[in-house]
């Protein structure tokens, strides 16, 4: 009885011990188990949008995804048969596609076929249209079961424009932990525009390794993304893009940057960095452009001489004692270029002339009073704020104050010709732009549009930053001196003149790493700003060359100016000059009543041979060839005698000899 | 008992051969158009994904060949390439623009 009692214990026990675990798993362990379970069967999908395209102004591509294949080949799932008939060919296939030698692949995949590799790599980073083409090679063309042709593929950014504007059409990157690498015009409107939502789907596991959507809950559809049209002008670039880097490597440049810009509207028409690698070749590295502030040089003189003239401190025919090229202030020397200097001239000559004297002494003796005058007058033009361009990664403006760090007595004499401020190419540009723009400051534009399909979705409009930054008065004087820079045989931009089109701007040779006070580390910078046509300008330029060799040349108009004169030349030739003629009219009495008669024949259905006597051999032809009439002419003149006489019917006619006088 | 009979009856197939039987097999009938009908959907649906498939398939083909050949033709409009190409044969670019005269009627 014991026994049986400890048996039944025994077994409640057990069973009690089967619930508990039931229990746990059930309950305890449940939510972990059955989503394991859903794993295996089930799984939500993402399914990936594709990215917007980038268009430039005329609708050419400047990226776009595309899929890019791997191709592999199975060795097993070959016959003999088919292998044994089609090997030599697909060879010679992919020898032609590759541009390698036959025997190159038929070595592989013989040594694939022998080691029984299943997975042989054929190719990589394959383009649709080789891909499409290798479909169809011999026993590539039976498919992957009995031809072994495996491929997969992968979407990547394509750029049809290749390095040209790399850093300013740019891309965007995610890494693992979710960071962005935002880069040009492609990162900047990534999340706005371009990436487009993800979508997402259950699939449910069928047969083999394919899944299969289930259900209709948890549809999200992938929108694709859209697509931006940018200001870029793939004319316009090509141009500025080869200007700059022939310039670059003459040159041997360190680094350096060009940007176009349409005059009204500030759209960027073309924008190129390109920066030296060791080998001394040179490739978008770095958007200088937009992201590096650095000393203008005299550049920076037409903001000085703007501020002065609206500050009516000064007049452009008033006449500065630049002395003898040296002129000291406190313990430094401000030094032109001219060994000996150029004396007294007005201040129209001396910003041709790009002297420093003239401007150090101008800016200095008119505001040394109260210095913070001049630096208002520039904060008021805009010149100490970034632009907020798109791109990531501007540069800002250095424009100190009177008491900043770094301010000193010498502050005002050195800011006048561009040194102690900061500003990168874009803002220099921007406010040369103002000055053609007659004062109006037009923010600079990347974009255009942002479209889905042919659907605009957004437009981008014309910025003005300030619609006026200074007197309509000011800007006429200003424009003229820097038509004078290029116009005048004084100019330091004389070099770049042509007879047949007209540029203004202005030269900068600025000095870099002056600090060292050591002559092998100073360097230059080199530029050119400014617009053309010089009378209603059409687009604004600027250059900007770091560092050329100073054993070939470092003048701003020799190094940089080249670059700008080729584009203002481009554009010259590309657009037609057109003349207006009012011709006068003689009037021509016999003419008209000669075409008068001929018309009246010509509306008449002959049925019969018209008499033709006395009228000309040219009408003569053409009526009777249009009633299907061969026509042989003898002489000169009026018709005298026809060989078919007046009355005959056409249909009985098949030639006529007209004898002329 | 009741229960054990009726299973039975079942089994024997007494309910396709019974007095009420033709609305019994009525009911199967509308049974198995039922059947077919969600197997013959299932099938579509089916078809429908393969067919959706393809059609991204051909989508991406599509605009991969569409990029590359206007990749292609967009290197070969550039100034710098053409230069290039028509130097061989003596050609290059004007140095004079275009020129364009317009003729008006005195009227």
């Amino acid at each position: 009885m014991n026994r049986l009692y400890l048996v039944a214990g025994g077994l409640l026990v057990f069973a009690i011990a089967v619930v508990a675990k039931l229990v746990d798993i059930q309950m305890v362990k449940g939510v972990e188990y059955k989503e394991l379970a859903m794993q295996k069967t089930e799984r939500m999908f993402t399914i990936q949008p594709n990215r917007g395209n980038i268009y430039a102004d005329d609708g050419s591509l400047l990226a776009a995804s595309v899929a890019k294949y791997e191709i592999r080949f199975d060795a097993n799932t070959v016959t003999k048969k088919d292998w044994d008939k089609n090997i030599g060919s697909l060879c010679d296939s992919l020898a032609v596609l590759f541009d390698k030698p036959s025997s190159h692949y038929r070595q592989m995949l013989r040594k694939a076929r022998v080691n029984k590799n299943g997975y042989k790599l054929i190719a990589r980073n394959v383009e649709y249209l080789e891909y499409a083409r290798m479909r169809k090679f011999p026993l590539f063309k039976y498919g992957p079961n009995k031809g072994g042709f495996m491929e997969t593929h992968r979407v990547v950014r394509e750029y049809p424009l290749g390095k040209m504007a790399a850093r300013s059409i740019g891309y965007e990157r995610i890494d693992d932990q979710g960071h962005f690498t935002r880069v040009g015009l492609d990162g900047a409107f990534g999340a706005a525009y371009l990436r487009g939502n993800e979508g997402k789907r259950l699939k449910q596991k069928s047969a083999g390794s394919q899944w299969k959507p289930v259900g209709f809950d948890n549809i999200i559809e992938p929108q694709d993304g859209r697509d931006i049209i940018t200001t870029i002008n793939t004319n316009i670039q090509d141009i500025a893009h080869h200007a700059l880097l022939k310039q670059l490597e003459y040159y041997k440049a360190d680094h350096g940057s060009v940007v176009v810009m349409e005059t009204k509207t500030g759209e960027v028409k073309a924008i190129s960095n390109l920066g030296r690698t060791e080998e001394g070749k040179y490739y978008e590295k770095l958007n200088y452009a937009v992201g590096e502030s650095h000393e203008p040089g005299s550049t920076f003189k037409l903001m000085s001489l703007v501020a002065a003239l609206e500050d009516k401190v000064i007049d452009t025919s008033a006449i500065i004692d630049t002395e003898k090229g040296r002129w000291r202030i406190y313990d430094r020397t401000v030094r032109d270029t001219k060994w000996g200097g150029y004396g007294k001239i007005s201040m129209a000559k001396a910003f041709a002339l790009s002297s420093n004297i003239a401007f150090a002494k101008m800016i200095h003796e008119n505001y040394k009073e109260n210095p913070e005058k001049y630096v208002n007058r520039l904060m008021n033009m805009g010149l100490h704020k970034n632009l907020e361009l798109p791109i990531v990664g501007e540069g800002n403006p250095v424009l100190r104050y009177p008491g900043d760090k770094g301010w000193s007595g010498i502050s005002l004499a050195w800011m006048s010709h561009g040194y102690e401020v900061a500003m990168t190419p874009m803002q220099t540009l921007t406010f040369y732009n103002a000055i053609a723009n007659d004062g109006e400051m037009v923010k600079p534009r990347f974009i255009k549009q942002a479209r889905v399909g042919n659907k605009v979705l957004k437009e981008f409009k014309k910025e003005v930053i300030n619609p006026s930054i200074c007197s309509k008065e000011t800007v006429r004087k200003v424009q003229r001196l820097l038509k004078d820079v290029v116009e005048k045989d004084y100019g330091t931009g004389h070099r770049l003149y042509s007879k047949s089109f007209s540029m203004a701007g202005k030269t900068g040779t600025c000095q870099k790493n002056y600090v060292a006070k050591d002559p092998d580390k100073l360097a230059y910078i080199s530029s050119f700003a400014g617009y053309f046509p010089a009378d209603n300008p059409q687009y604004s330029c600027i250059v900007v060359i770091h560092e050329p060799d100073k054993s070939v040349g470092y003048y701003g108009a020799d190094v940089s100016g080249p670059v700008f004169k080729s584009l203002a030349e481009k554009i010259y030739i590309t657009s037609p000059v057109v003349d207006e003629v009012v011709p006068e009219n003689p009037k021509a009495e016999l003419i008209e009543k000669s075409y008068k008669s001929f018309y009246a024949h010509a509306q008449k259905q002959y049925q019969v041979v018209p008499n033709l006597k006395g009228m000309s051999g040219m009408d003569a032809i053409a009526i009777l060839e249009n009633l299907g009439i061969q026509v042989e002419l003898q002489g000169n003149g009026k018709v005298k005698k026809q060989s078919v006489s007046e009355g005959t019917n056409i249909k009985e006619v098949k030639k006529i000899v007209l004898q002329l006088s | 008992m009741k229960m054990k009979k009726g299973l039975l009856d079942i089994l024997k197939g007494k309910f396709l051969v019974s007095g009420d039987a033709p609305k019994n097999w009525l009911f199967l009938l509308f049974a198995s158009f039922l059947a077919a009908m969600m197997i013959s959907s299932s099938h579509q649906a089916d078809r429908k994904v393969h067919e959706i498939a393809e059609l991204n398939e051909e989508v991406r083909a599509l605009r991969s060949e569409f990029v590359e050949t206007r990749r292609d033709l967009q290197q070969l409009k550039l100034e710098s390439s053409l230069k290039n190409t028509i130097a061989v044969k003596g050609l290059k670019p004007s140095i004079n623009p275009p020129q364009k005269i317009i003729v008006k009627t005195a009227e």
